[in-house]
């Protein structure tokens, strides 16, 4: 990232800080909570499913856990901010262990075995009812109790900043360009001396981390949460589809498709009600079919191709 | 002592008689992963449809749905036909993703689209069969309607079978499989074959759904829980393998049936899923498999 894109993108963040002073709608708030809260979950999935091509349709395993976690952490006597520490860490022992089983597998095994462990935990955490409440569900802390809807706003920010930050980190930084080389051919990496096992688990487990924070900000706004609402297969597809429609690889992608996407979605709740999911499934066949790239990543390929330059490596888009 | 053993061996035939139709979606799934390496995870959605398509013929022209599943599988091998030829066949040969995303995408919107049209209630037919049960002895009892569709999901399932393993067609598919491009070479039509397939194995999917009507909830989700499910019974059978994935299905319908007996209906699903990690982790070609995952 060049000096005038980091200046611009800190002046962004900024602006988005400084836009709880100037709004006071509850309802707004939440609607942008929402976007950023997508956006930094994204990102997050981005790192696994962008950079280093791991399908993953299971970060609902690492959110759910983040959510349970700072609730079940702090029903046990613990300090909230401790709990989400322990969330955090609970979340990232899950990606240890589903990156253990499921990096050996690759394709279509991967995305399946994902979606297989967080069903499994959803299920788990529906019938240990003694330990989660199941269908009833548990309350969740709240984390910020004063200016309840603001805080949450800037806490979604905040952590879309810190998601941004280290993707930019990461697709700059050795680590970022040994994911790459995993994602173009990995059989390739492999003979020059990549540890594609070692750089998979821990783009799994930064992201796991990240999406845990997530989790625990969402659960902790709704202050209640029941299994089929965090660990749902919406949750896991919702994420991935953000970063898609935007762009998997991208540094931007996730921020663009978090923002069509939920606006969309907001708009299309409010006119189909409960079948608003309709528009998720519309936007992917449009992606897959007309945009593989997603709305970044062919917008640059459109400006690369007419400035007629070198390649750039994806990530600089 | 006696009645423990009856309630297991109750367990068990209740279990191979959900397992008939799993058999019959995962030999759907079977045609369509399996052999042709289409990551379908609409396979749920459509058998959905096949619910709904089933439900329509019962309730406008009043179709026993023992008839209608045959509307079902036809509605189903037409839509299966066109969507491969609409969406599929244009990001044939590209990378999984794609496939999964899109076919992800087409679950959401057939979900979605008959929840739009008919509402997220649940429905349920009634027939006078639905109550009737055969008795063996005294204490082994089997529902009717059940004893119906396996009979039914076994003709249709070695019909499938048939078809795949011994007609033209059947070895056509199975020699794009082996080689893609050696087959269009022996003069295949790589396209025509694989809508076709795909159609069937859409159809398959539909066919089970139309069978599960009376026994089964209708609402626009239903079909989710078969999709992972229908991969489970694939990767247990073995990839490319149509009758693995028959028996898989008849296992994890025993599994399933024998885990609601001892743990609680609310396990099953969690242990089919165990399972499948189970395989996937220590013996990814499956019980019948020789191809390594």
């Amino acid at each position: 990232m060049k000096r005038p894109h980091l200046l611009a993108a800190v002046f962004c963040f900024i602006l988005c800080l400084l836009v709880a002073v100037v709004v006071h709608s509850d309802y707004t708030f939440q609607v942008l909570f929402r976007i950023f809260l997508f956006a930094a979950l994204g990102l997050a999935w981005n790192l696994v499913g962008g950079y280093t091509g791991q399908l993953s349709l299971g970060h609902a395993a690492y959110f759910g856990a983040g959510a349970y976690g700072l609730a079940l952490f702090n029903k046990a006597g613990l300090p909230i901010w401790i709990s989400l520490f322990l969330a955090v860490l609970l979340a990232v022992l899950f990606a240890g262990l589903i990156g253990g089983v499921s990096f050996r597998l690759r394709g279509p095994y991967f995305a399946l075995a994902t979606i297989a462990f967080a069903e499994v935990l959803r299920l788990v955490a529906k019938n240990l009812t003694g330990i989660t409440g199941g269908d009833v569900g548990v309350q969740v802390p709240p984390l910020f109790a004063h200016a309840f809807n603001r805080s949450f706003y800037l806490a979604s920010v905040v952590l879309t900043a810190v998601a941004f930050g280290l993707t930019v980190w990461i697709s700059r930084s050795r680590f970022g360009y040994y994911l790459m080389a995993i994602r173009e051919d990995e059989d390739t990496a492999l003979s020059v001396g990549v540890n594609a096992a070692r750089c998979k688990l821990w783009a799994l487990l930064i992201s796991a981390a990240l999406t845990a924070l997530g989790g625990g900000l969402y659960g902790s706004l709704f202050l209640y949460i029941v299994p089929d609402q965090v660990i749902s297969i919406t949750i896991s597809n919702e994420i991935a589809i953000v970063a898609m429609l935007g762009g998997a690889g991208t540094l931007v992608g996730p921020l663009v498709g978090s923002v069509i996407l939920e606006t969309a979605s907001e708009l299309f709740k409010n006119l189909f009600q409960e079948a608003h999911l309709l528009i998720y499934g519309v936007l992917l066949v449009v992606v897959v079919l007309f945009l593989p790239e997603g709305i970044v990543g062919t917008l640059a390929q459109r400006l690369r191709r007419r400035a007629v330059v070198a390649p750039v490596v994806k990530a600089e888009a | 002592m006696a009645d423990a053993l009856y309630s297991a061996l109750q367990a068990v035939l209740n279990g191979l008689l959900t397992g008939a139709l799993y058999a019959l979606i995962g030999m759907g799934m079977a045609l369509i992963f399996g052999v042709m390496r289409i990551v379908n995870f609409a396979h749920g959605a459509f058998l959905m449809l096949g619910m709904y398509v089933t439900y329509v013929l019962f309730q406008t022209p009043g179709l026993n749905p023992y008839f209608g599943f045959l509307g079902a599988g036809l509605v189903l091998f037409l839509l299966g036909y066109g969507v491969y030829w609409a969406l599929l066949k244009p990001i044939r040969g590209e990378s999984d993703f794609k496939q999964i995303l899109l076919t992800l995408g087409l679950g959401l919107i057939l979900t979605d689209g008959i929840q739009l049209l008919f509402g997220a209630d649940y429905h349920q037919i009634n027939m006078p069969l639905l109550s009737k049960n055969v008795h063996l002895g005294t204490q082994i009892s089997l529902n009717a309607p059940w004893l119906i569709s396996f009979g039914i999901a076994l003709v249709v399932g070695v019909g499938l079978y048939v078809l795949v393993m011994h007609t033209m067609l059947g070895r056509a598919a199975r020699a794009i499989a082996q080689n893609r491009y050696a087959a269009p070479l022996m003069g295949i039509n790589v396209h025509r074959v694989q809508a076709l397939s795909f159609g069937l194995g859409v159809a398959a999917a539909g066919m089970a759904g139309g069978l599960l009507l009376p026994v089964f909830y209708l609402y626009p989700a239903v079909g989710d829980q078969f999709t992972l499910k229908s991969f489970v019974m694939v990767v247990l059978g073995g990839m490319g393998s149509i009758q693995g994935a028959a028996v898989a299905g008849l296992v994890l319908g025993v599994v399933e049936s024998l885990t609601s007996l001892y743990w609680g209906n609310q396990w099953a699903l969690a242990v089919d899923f165990a399972i499948f990690l189970l395989v996937l982790s220590l013996r990814p070609s499956g019980m019948f498999g020789s191809q390594r995952v």
